[in-house]
């Protein structure tokens, strides 16, 4: 771990002193808005990958330029 | 163990189900009438090794329900023999690919190698394909123990380099290019496997050390070579550790931040303070004995079933071998039964071994429940832990729910003498760990 780093592990206590003051109840509601936002992010990335993914595949051997014909 | 409750078989039947499609996807990819050969074989460990791979994503986790529904024991074994199935499958499917190709082109083995090489997004397939093979062969029960516990781990991180690397290659396979709905599915599975893993493996912890504020407050030696780390953080009540759990501990000093390591509680969890009690086995463990008091800690979890929800039985043995103790200490103290019909008995090879014995005595003293201490080598007849033995100790065993944690041969023993003796395999509770 780089320097850096480790010089921000040792400042998060005072930049998390909010954390203690936050409610459970508060937070509980922020990492379910996190986990919702997060499977969103996963769903857009998901179909997105899905709808730009090839129609024809390259590795499919009848599609290939040095592929022997279709009929094999 | 306990039998799966509706939702983890409604999730198990899903993913076998989910398994047949993808196998039955890879034949129909070859073409109707299938022709059995080099095409189909590589075609359908294809598909079950891409389907495998998200599972075992998915499985890994860490997610709650997961845990909480099937158990971390039972998601490790599961995981145990997936894992080498998944790379298994993935190499067969490289090599029939490269056959079948080398068939349909008549060209040699070297040559196709080389075309299916050029082929678009096969490059980074294959290097995700040595990588885990790596993985695998550093799994092997040999090599695994010529290797460090914190070089093995970190070449398990590997893992989700070598599946992402994959991906492309798999959305553009023959079996799913040109049915879209099925590379949306597909890839929605990889997404949300990954957002599964960023959810509870990278954002939990960090919320964690964030909220608690968890620091090494006390390393104390235990015995000569187990020692106890008490660390202390805020509303620690609030992660709902139960006594029996364990969490993965990433020390966040130079040396240690790179291992996470599974350690169970060793003591009752409250509001403000966690206990664990390692013993040494290795370089990496051993280095914790020097983590400096305020040192950062990185917990992920608390996790395992092997708490006091598991009883069913009006009686409890708990069984602990080594520094497996942990685990049972906490029970021992808290375990929530009327009359505190409570029997703990602790296997170890010598008297300095008996780790935490003070407290033991204490807690047996103050609560009434009973610890037994078998000391010595295992061919002394007052040592022996079999069923009969146990059943001697504690009177009627069937009546018991037995906790069982301890070292790989010592729980195997333990199990395979109860199995025999016909005990109900749901009221034995174990957690297996080894590194």
């Amino acid at each position: 771990m780089s320097d850096a780093a480790l010089d921000f592990g040792r400042r998060i206590p005072r930049i998390a002193r909010l954390s203690v003051a936050v409610s459970p109840s508060l937070i509980r509601w922020t990492l379910r808005l996190v986990t919702l936002l997060l499977f969103g992010a996963a769903t857009a990335v998901g179909v997105n990958a899905g709808m730009g993914a090839p129609e024809i595949s390259p590795t499919s051997v009848v599609n290939h330029d040095r592929a022997a014909p279709p009929d094999l | 163990m306990r039998p799966l409750g509706i939702r983890a078989t409604t999730l198990v039947v899903l993913v076998y189900l989910g398994a047949a499609l993808a196998v039955l996807q890879g034949f129909v990819g070859t073409g109707l009438p299938v022709q059995f050969g080099a095409s189909v074989v590589s075609h359908v460990t294809g598909m079950a090794a891409g389907y495998g791979a998200a599972i075992m994503l998915i499985l890994m986790s860490r997610s709650p329900w997961l845990e909480r529904d099937l158990g971390a024991h039972r998601l490790a074994r599961w995981h145990a023999w997936g894992g080498p199935l998944v790379i298994v499958l993935t190499v067969a499917h490289a090599f029939a690919a490269v056959a079948a190709w080398a068939a349909a082109t008549s060209i040699d083995l070297v040559g196709a190698s080389k075309d299916v090489l050029d082929l678009p997004g096969l490059v980074t397939a294959s290097v995700g394909t040595v990588i885990l093979v790596l993985i695998g062969f550093s799994s092997l029960r040999t090599v695994r123990r010529r290797i460090s516990y914190e070089r093995w781990h970190f070449l398990h991180l590997l893992t989700y380099l070598a599946v992402g690397l994959g991906f492309a290659h798999q959305l553009a396979g023959p079996d799913l290019a040109g049915r879209r709905w099925l590379q949306i599915a597909w890839a929605l599975l990889y997404t949300y496997a990954f957002a599964l893993v960023v959810r509870w493996r990278v954002l939990q912890p960090l919320f964690q050390l964030w909220r608690h504020r968890l620091r090494v407050e006390q390393v104390r030696q235990e015995a000569p070579d187990v020692f106890s780390v008490v660390m202390s953080g805020r509303h620690l009540d609030e992660l709902r550790a139960e006594p029996g759990q364990f969490f993965r501990w990433r020390f966040l000093t130079r040396e240690t931040w790179r291992s996470a390591y599974p350690f169970s509680l060793s003591a009752p969890p409250t509001r403000h303070v966690l206990r664990i009690t390692v013993k040494a086995r290795g370089d990496g463990t051993r280095r914790l004995f020097k983590i400096p008091r305020g040192t950062l800690v990185f917990a992920e979890g608390p996790y395992g079933a092997l708490t006091g929800r598991r009883r069913r039985r009006p009686r409890v043995l708990l069984i602990a071998g080594g520094v497996g103790i942990t685990p049972m200490r906490t029970l021992f103290e808290e375990i929530d039964l009327p009359g505190k019909d409570v029997t703990l008995v602790y296997r170890a090879s010598q008297e300095q071994d008996l780790v935490l014995k003070h407290e033991l005595d204490e807690i047996a003293e103050r609560s009434g429940a009973r610890v037994v201490y078998l000391v010595g080598p295992t061919s002394d007849a007052r040592n022996d832990m079999s069923a009969h033995a146990l059943n001697r100790i504690v009177g009627d065993l069937s009546d018991h729910d037995v906790y069982l944690c301890g070292s790989p041969r010592l729980a195997s023993r333990v199990r395979g003498s109860l199995m025999d003796s016909g005990f109900p395999r749901h009221q034995l509770h174990e957690e297996r760990f080894s590194f």
